[in-house]
């Protein structure tokens, strides 16, 4: 019962608190009204009879002792007149019946004895009054007036009070119906608007408020809410929308700064060539033309001008390479980088030396990527594991590949002479080398490759080594999702 | 058969012997006098300012009719008065009583009685004597039928100075006035 009336209405709730309340306050004082009218109708015709009694005692105390029974059949007939008097009976002091009231339907009169009840008895009342001479007891009055009356009187007493009751009660209703708006109003107004509010997200709706009572506080108290948070919002939007023109201007003017450096670098490296190309190609003519013009130090000379033309043109295919690794779009696949691998495997051993070569490459290798790339960086990484190994008795290159959570890790190993790990900040910036040209040679290009591939593969890359024991280089690229 | 017999017979005994009780019930007319007598005191009022403490002398005067009906009288209190029995045997000797009972032997010495009463004054004259009111009684019992019932003079009453309760007024056959 009162789980359902959790889900009434608060006006229902209101409205059936007042009415329950007054209806039982009714009722209680309805009930003790009509206890109170039956105590006092009772006392009052309690009283009567004694009355009657004492008087009709007093009146036949000297019959009764003369034993006159015409006097007392006429003393007792005077009862006729009164039409509660059910039965009335005088007894003699041996308790033998003198005389009853007749021509009314009775019983027989009931013997004088203790057995003999007294007071209200079912529905009649009985009375035994002693009637007394001198102080002695000469004999009985038996009266027993029946109760219709007070019934009637109750019954009328109790159509009446239910009649008024039910009265005020509907009069109360219409005032409960009223004065339940007081309380309700505000609530429902409150609750109206959060949940406009809520629905709309129109936080500049107020709740109207009206008293300083506590609902007139709940209402400030929900408005002053209700106006943070609507400051909070705005504020929110404010430095939401600052943030994005920030963030715009700062990509702009980044990406037009790369796109200046990138034309720059691509020029530069482009624009380059052509005099070196001069350089070269004269230096050559020189050599073959007016080769026997010079003596042994001019040829040394030229040779060493053509040595660093053509060392040159390396470094500048190398920053152009780099510069198209970081300017070209990705084109993303699946590739099968054992058999990459493989290939560019083969094409550095029918460029190689002497040098008897083991080469394990983990088979079944895929990974995901711009195969264009990943091959230039793989490739740097195994030129360089062929170069540093050079000069070993036996090249040993191995490539593994592990997967570890999101990752998948692809490490290439030699056994060349290693380096200083001191050195590792150094090792993946442009032109930084960490073996001097004529131990080995290169542009100092590579590994900065490799770094901005794998970047831009938004992997990693990181590489460990002891000098003269090898290194390691741990490519890690991210599995794409599909990627089991 | 006998056992029937038997029967009836008990239930013929049982049914004479419980009307002769029945009979034993019924009071003899002396009885009843003797209690009309007493009853009597109760409602006369003696205005010769007696007192509580003086008991009450109801006197019987003639041969006695009563026997020992009387006896229960003795020591029994009227309006608080102790009822006290005397049997005079001489006229002279109905000084100081308070109710006098003249027999029907007395029906010759009815007026001298009378007479001697009167003159005492606070004198309630009672008997069975016929017409005894007209004499100059106060109360006089007569027999209707069965029925033992009472006469009074009124006139008599409040000149030997007594007030007769109006309840006893109500109940005589015949008051004269």
């Amino acid at each position: 019962m009162i789980g359902r009336r959790r889900y009434w209405r608060l006006k229902t709730k209101l409205l059936f608190l007042t009415l329950f309340t007054s209806a039982l306050g009714i009722a209680l004082v309805c009930a003790s009204l009509i206890f109170v009218e039956n105590q006092n109708y009772r006392k009052q015709l309690e009283s009567e009879l004694h009355v009657i009694a004492g008087i009709l005692a007093e009146q036949s105390a000297a019959a009764l002792v003369f034993e006159d029974n015409q006097q007392l059949s006429s003393i007792i007939a005077s009862l006729k007149r009164i039409d509660t008097i059910r039965q009335a009976c005088v007894y003699d002091q041996q308790g033998n019946v003198m005389t009853s009231l007749s021509g009314r339907q009775q019983g027989q009169c009931p013997s004088v004895g203790p057995s003999l009840e007294i007071g209200f008895v079912g529905d009649a009342y009985r009375l035994l009054m002693p009637v007394t001479l001198d102080n002695e007891v000469v004999g009985q009055l038996f009266l027993a007036s029946h109760l219709e009356v007070l019934r009637g009187h109750i019954r009328t007493f109790v159509f009446v009070a239910s009649g008024i009751g039910a009265v005020i009660l509907i009069a109360l209703v219409f005032l409960a119906l009223r004065l339940q708006r007081i309380v309700s109003e505000p609530i429902l107004k409150l609750s109206e608007t959060a949940e406009r509010i809520a629905q709309d997200h129109d936080y500049s709706i107020r709740a109207p408020v009206s008293g300083t009572d506590e609902l007139g506080r709940l209402g400030n108290t929900f408005n002053e809410m209700i106006s943070t948070i609507q400051q909070q919002n705005r504020r929110i939007l404010e430095s939401r929308d600052s943030l994005e023109r920030i963030v715009e201007a700062r990509t702009s003017e980044l990406s037009m700064a790369n796109r200046e450096l990138e034309a720059f670098s691509y020029s530069v490296s482009h624009d380059l060539r052509q005099p070196l190309r001069a350089v070269e190609g004269f230096g050559q003519a020189l050599e073959e033309d007016c080769g026997d013009q010079l003596n042994d130090v001019g040829k040394d000379y030229l040779k060493r001008i053509r040595a660093a033309s053509v060392r040159m043109a390396g470094l500048i295919d190398g920053l152009l390479i780099l510069s198209r690794v970081s300017r070209q779009s990705m084109e993303n696949q699946t590739i099968d980088l054992s058999q990459l691998l493989e290939e560019i495997t083969e094409e550095l051993q029918g460029i190689s030396d002497e040098v008897p070569t083991e080469i394990l490459i983990q088979p079944g290798m895929w990974i995901v990527g711009d195969s264009r790339m990943l091959r230039v960086a793989f490739q740097n990484l195994l030129a360089n594991a062929w170069k540093y190994s050079a000069k070993e008795e036996k090249r040993v290159v191995q490539v593994v590949s592990r997967r570890e959570g999101r990752w998948v890790s692809v490490e290439v190993r030699d056994n060349g002479v290693g380096f200083d790990m001191r050195y590792i900040d150094k090792l993946f910036v442009a032109f930084n080398r960490l073996h001097t040209p004529s131990e080995f040679g290169g542009t100092g290009i590579g590994l900065a490759t490799v770094y901005r591939v794998v970047r831009r593969h938004h992997g990693d890359i990181s590489a460990t080594s002891q000098l003269g024991e090898g290194a390691s280089f741990v490519v890690k690229l991210p599995v794409a999702e599909d990627q089991g | 058969m006998r056992d029937h017999l038997k029967y009836l017979v008990s239930l013929v005994l049982s049914l004479s012997l419980s009307l002769a009780s029945a009979h034993a019930s019924i009071r003899s007319e002396y009885e009843v006098k003797a209690a009309f007598l007493y009853n009597f005191t109760r409602f006369v009022t003696w205005s010769n300012g007696v007192t509580v403490s003086e008991p009450l002398d109801v006197c019987i005067y003639g041969d006695e009719p009563f026997g020992d009906l009387l006896a229960p009288l003795r020591g029994r209190k009227s309006q608080g008065r102790e009822l006290q029995l005397r049997y005079p045997s001489v006229v002279a000797d109905i000084a100081g009583c308070d109710v006098l009972f003249i027999g029907q032997s007395q029906s010759r010495n009815v007026d001298e009685l009378l007479k001697m009463a009167q003159s005492q004054k606070g004198v309630l004259t009672v008997s069975d004597l016929p017409d005894f009111i007209r004499k100059g009684g106060i109360v006089g019992y007569v027999k209707q039928g069965n029925v033992i019932r009472f006469e009074i003079s009124l006139k008599a009453a409040i000149e030997a100075g007594l007030t007769i309760n109006s309840r006893l007024l109500e109940l005589a056959v015949r008051v004269l006035r």
